[in-house]
């Protein structure tokens, strides 16, 4: 197979395999079975996550992932981070518990989860991870599974479905643009490091015959296509991130009427 | 106590006694947030003179083409001064000092939360303004433009000590303005008045506030570009010149990563100015009110993401280009949202056109014109043609002149019969407003055609092409107007303050606390804070049917469950702390950047004495930590003993630094033997200045303890330099990993 030009690449390049697709129908399928009867609007939300699940993985993006472009990778990397767990948050219906009860230390509350949403921006940039990600399907299965889980852990305290489970909107306001910065400083040094942050980008095994329209009909040499990578996480990422704040900031000012769970958020 | 009108609120009593103090002494040692407010405004007057005079000297030379009034090496001195100190030492000055005398009289406070830190904060910007103009005595002013690219500001390029009193002087002003930010947010955080929750806050106080966290962020950041540049101009260092394997285009990105949140520094606080003029004199509320405070959140964080945009022109490639016009034009949205808020509360409403509301009219006026040329630069093909040209420094002045300029004069306007007591002169007025109006717009409306034309900024003269020399007569006229207008403005004040119209507590009829006290306010501010049960307090006093609804009840009610007020300590601890770390991020990246590639450098260093050192200063935390519990426990003695430990275990890991520099220095390894280390030595060495002036600090509450404080209650201070500490201690971790162990793995 030899893919020659845009269009071929967009219409052939897509490999679901057998996981995927499985993945996505029980992921459907158990919200339909578990919510049955209560479906909103809301539901839009989740089926959107689980399609951005499927094209981060299935379509070209993932195919390039693998291996090809390391800007892929970072389309996907963030879709997995920044797309999918926000929108299945968003997809869960109003009274959907989304944690034990009981309250909660700051250290549970706050410091985990944004670890784990920094920290899945930033481990599976080191090198050796990386490179094995980019080229070892098993951990590239282990990479997916723990962005999804989490970039879950890290949205959770903003976009729980029942407000007792968030935290107070201007404490997230602080969360969110401390998560920005961190990622911002990771896109900074992967658009300006002099040396390649994942080197099995450098020379792909080029099954697909895809290389030369890569490299000569987008551009995409090793450097600009880390270039495009860093830039992605940088600009784009840090929109989430911004955009996410004016949410808060939005609920925050929204919020009129005393409510049993803010105030208890707050203590 | 008794309180006489229930509705009223004691105030807390007054912080400081020193305000009685009459004559110089009383104005040279004072803490007062209001006589600190005035020096700083009355100090950046003196240095707007200053600038405007090298402005007026600038655009004579341009008057006519091939004039010889001033040689080449004066003008890029005069420009590099203009900048300079319009930016540095009168537009930030200004807002800090108007930040000072109203924020803590809108917030219902009697000082600022750090009194004797706000003086220090004031006097380091004369100090930072005389070492700018000490250059002048010591071999000629910097003259490497405002923004001082590497490599013109390198030694070989710039070899006067312009360049380096630039250095000095920005480096006192920026530590001053962080511990300015520091205390705005202490104060803002921690003392508003009972019921002035964060969604009540008056919008300047909220602009400001955001200005201070911005400041806090983006200011240490131009402080490490400048330890760089100094270590590379005094230690012959090669961090921006690539002679030596560094990088110009280092500090382009580290410049503009403070530089374009200065831009936001500096037109937010005129922002909310504009959002408290506006209402008042047009008797409406503001129109949406929270899209104006959270979208000013929104430019805050995007300030960061776009500072590329200055850098169009130096290649960054059509990657990152496409990325930053992106970002550019976001940011632009919630700033051109703002615009359509504040037609809109003029709309319908019963406009009053005082002079100050002139003003406020003509900012909103020019202000898009700069917003949209603005707009234009983050279109990058646009941009290389443009950039340098009259039509950027047109562009820039209708931001920061026809904007912020003009915000401030509204805000004088405004606030002038509070600070003194007596109205500003309207007829006056009306001259300088016209005369600033005219001036302006003919000056640099004229420059975006030049620019367009192709006129280079920064060259002291031109050739006689068609219309150049018309046009910059024209833009020169305008700048004497503009001068005139300074006088006709300054002849106003020293009339007004003679012999203005009294102006009575609320000449304006206007609705934010500071108008409930007396003009000029008593020492400490309030006799009562009113009580606060909206956003408008004054109004909901004088209309008491329509305040207390059942919502602004309910308000009350979740503002006593929700606001609880931090330690002010703890706050500024924070504070400080973030800012350290944004200037520690710098310093690391620098050295990651730079030595990256290769480990061999590196190795020259001994990691197993080095890391037994660091264990020390690990175990100084825990012994602090210890102090810390044994002091709450009201163990005197052990809390003493801890103490001591931590210093001994300082000391010793200082001791450790000092044998390592000694026995590289003895090997011939200097700061500028290589990048490394250059980089090693301002990296470690500026960790080593931190943890000794932790000790400072540990020293003087290990004193204080022997002295017999900290018995029993609980100290914020001793919480704040234990923060510092423990901070201290983590950036060494990071230091030690990304530095020593790096090798090793």
């Amino acid at each position: 197979m030899t893919i020659h030009t845009t269009t071929e690449l967009l219409l052939e390049a897509w490999d679901p395999g057998f996981v995927v697709p499985i993945l996505c129908v029980i992921a459907l399928g158990g919200y339909g079975h578990r919510y049955r009867g209560r479906l909103t609007e809301r539901g839009i939300w989740y089926a959107l996550a689980v399609a951005l699940f499927f094209v981060a993985l299935a379509s070209p993006i993932g195919v390039l992932a693998k291996g090809y472009l390391f800007s892929a990778h970072m389309l996907q990397h963030l879709l997995l981070v920044l797309a999918v767990p926000p929108l299945v948050l968003l997809g869960l219906p109003r009274d959907a518990q989304t944690s034990s009860e009981g309250v909660r230390s700051a250290r549970e509350q706050v410091a985990l989860p944004w670890l784990a949403g920094v920290g899945a921006m930033w481990i599976w940039h080191a090198r050796p991870l990386c490179n094995a990600a980019a080229t070892l399907p098993s951990v590239q299965a282990i990479q997916t599974a723990s962005l999804v889980v989490m970039g879950l852990a890290f949205w959770r305290p903003i976009l729980a479905p029942r407000a007792e489970d968030r935290m107070p909107p201007l404490l997230a306001t602080l969360y969110l643009f401390a998560a920005c910065v961190a990622c911002t400083i990771l896109g900074i040094i992967v658009t300006l490091s002099p040396v390649e942050v994942c080197s099995a980008y450098m020379h792909p095994d080029d099954a697909m015959g895809a290389l030369p329209l890569l490299r000569d009909g987008w551009g995409m040499s090793c450097k600009a296509d880390q270039e495009v990578g860093g830039l992605l996480m940088w600009v784009p990422a840090c929109l989430v991130y911004a955009s996410a704040i004016l949410a808060m900031l939005g609920r925050y000012y929204a919020e009129e009427r005393p409510s049993l769970a803010t105030a208890r958020g707050a203590e | 106590m008794t309180v006489a009108n229930p509705e009223l609120i004691a105030a807390p009593a007054p912080a400081h006694h020193e305000a009685s103090e009459r004559g110089a002494l009383g104005w040279i040692a004072t803490v007062d947030h209001k006589r600190i407010g005035i020096l700083y405004l009355l100090t950046a007057l003196f240095f707007f003179s200053i600038g405007g005079i090298e402005a007026l000297l600038i655009r004579i030379q341009l008057a006519q083409p091939n004039l010889h009034f001033l040689a080449p090496e004066t003008f890029n001195q005069l420009f590099t001064m203009h900048g300079t100190t319009m930016i540095f030492l009168v537009v930030m000055p200004t807002l800090v000092g108007y930040a000072n005398y109203i924020v803590p009289l809108m917030i219902g406070a009697r000082d600022m939360a750090f009194p004797r830190m706000n003086a220090l904060s004031y006097w380091l910007f004369p100090f930072g303004g005389l070492l700018l103009h000490f250059s002048l005595l010591a071999g000629g002013a910097p003259s490497a433009g405002w923004f001082s690219y590497a490599p013109l500001s390198e030694t070989p390029y710039s070899s006067t000590l312009g360049t380096d009193y630039w250095i000095l002087a920005l480096l006192v002003l920026g530590i001053g303005s962080v511990g300015g930010g520091i205390n705005i947010i202490a104060t803002v955080l921690t003392l508003r008045a009972p019921g002035l929750t964060i969604r009540r806050l008056p919008l300047f106080v909220w602009m400001t506030f955001i200005t201070a966290i911005l400041i806090v962020l983006a200011l240490p950041v131009l402080n490490a570009a400048l330890v760089m540049l100094l270590v590379d101009r005094r230690l012959d260092a090669h961090f921006f010149q690539a002679t030596g394997g560094g990088s110009a285009i280092l500090w382009q990105h580290l410049f503009w990563t403070f530089g374009h949140p200065e831009v936001y520094i500096m037109a937010l606080p005129a922002f909310g100015m504009i959002s408290e003029v506006i209402p008042v004199f047009s008797r409406k509320p503001i129109f949406g009110y929270e899209f104006v405070a959270g979208s000013t959140v929104a430019i805050a964080i995007l300030s960061f993401g776009v500072w590329a945009h200055h850098m169009f022109a130096v290649g960054m490639g059509h990657r990152a280009d496409v990325a930053f016009a992106i970002g550019s034009m976001a940011i632009a949205v919630p700033t051109g949202v703002k615009i359509f808020n504040w037609i809109a509360t003029m709309w319908g409403g019963a406009i009053r056109f005082t002079t100050a509301m002139f003003f406020a009219t003509a900012f909103l006026m020019q202000f898009v014109i700069g917003g949209l040329s603005g707009i234009t630069f983050a279109a990058a093909p646009i941009d290389w043609q443009v950039t340098d040209t009259y039509y950027l420094v047109a562009h820039f002045h209708y931001v920061l002149f026809g904007g912020t300029a003009f915000a401030i004069f509204a805000a004088t306007y405004y606030w002038f019969p509070k600070m003194s007591g007596r109205l500003l002169d309207e007829r006056w007025g009306r001259v300088h407003f016209w005369l600033t109006v005219i001036g302006f717009n003919l000056t640099f409306f004229l420059q975006h055609f030049l620019g367009i034309m192709g006129m280079p900024r920064r060259v002291f003269t031109y050739p006689d092409l068609p219309g150049w020399g018309a046009l910059n007569l024209g833009s020169t006229v305008g700048a004497v107007i503009m001068g005139i207008s300074v006088l006709v403005f300054l002849g106003n004040m020293v009339r007004s303050l003679r012999s203005g119209k009294l102006a009575g507590d609320n000449p304006w009829d206007a609705w934010t606390l500071e108008w409930a006290t007396t003009s000029p306010p008593s020492p400490h501010n309030f006799e009562r804070v009113p009580p606060v049960r909206g956003r408008r307090p004054l109004w909901d006093l004088s209309h008491p049917t329509s305040a207390k609804t059942s919502d602004a009840a309910a308000h009350d009610e979740r503002a006593r469950s929700e606001e609880k007020v931090p330690d002010k300590s703890v706050v500024a601890a924070w504070s400080f702390i973030v800012s350290e770390t944004g200037f520690f991020v710098v310093l690391i990246l620098t050295y990651v950047f730079f030595n990256v590639s290769t480990t061999a450098s590196a190795a020259a260093l001994d990691v197993k004495t080095t890391g037994l050192f660091t264990l020390c200063l690990l175990a100084s935390s825990l012994t602090l930590h210890l102090a810390e519990k044994s002091q709450a426990a009201g163990k005197g003695s052990a809390f003493r003993g801890y103490m001591m430990a931590t210093i001994v275990l300082g000391l010793v890991f200082m001791g450790g630094q000092a044998h390592e520099y000694v026995s590289l220095f003895e090997r011939g390894v200097a700061v500028n033997t290589s990048l490394f280390t250059s980089t090693f030595f301002t990296l470690t060495g500026f960790h080593g200045l931190h943890v000794t002036l932790g000790l400072v600090a540990l020293g003087i509450i290990a004193g204080l303890a022997f002295a017999g404080d900290f018995r029993g209650k609980p100290s914020g201070a001793l919480k704040a330099v234990g923060l510092y500490w423990h901070f201290v201690d983590v950036v060494w971790v990071v230091v030690f990993s990304v530095v020593y162990l790096r090798n090793v793995l």
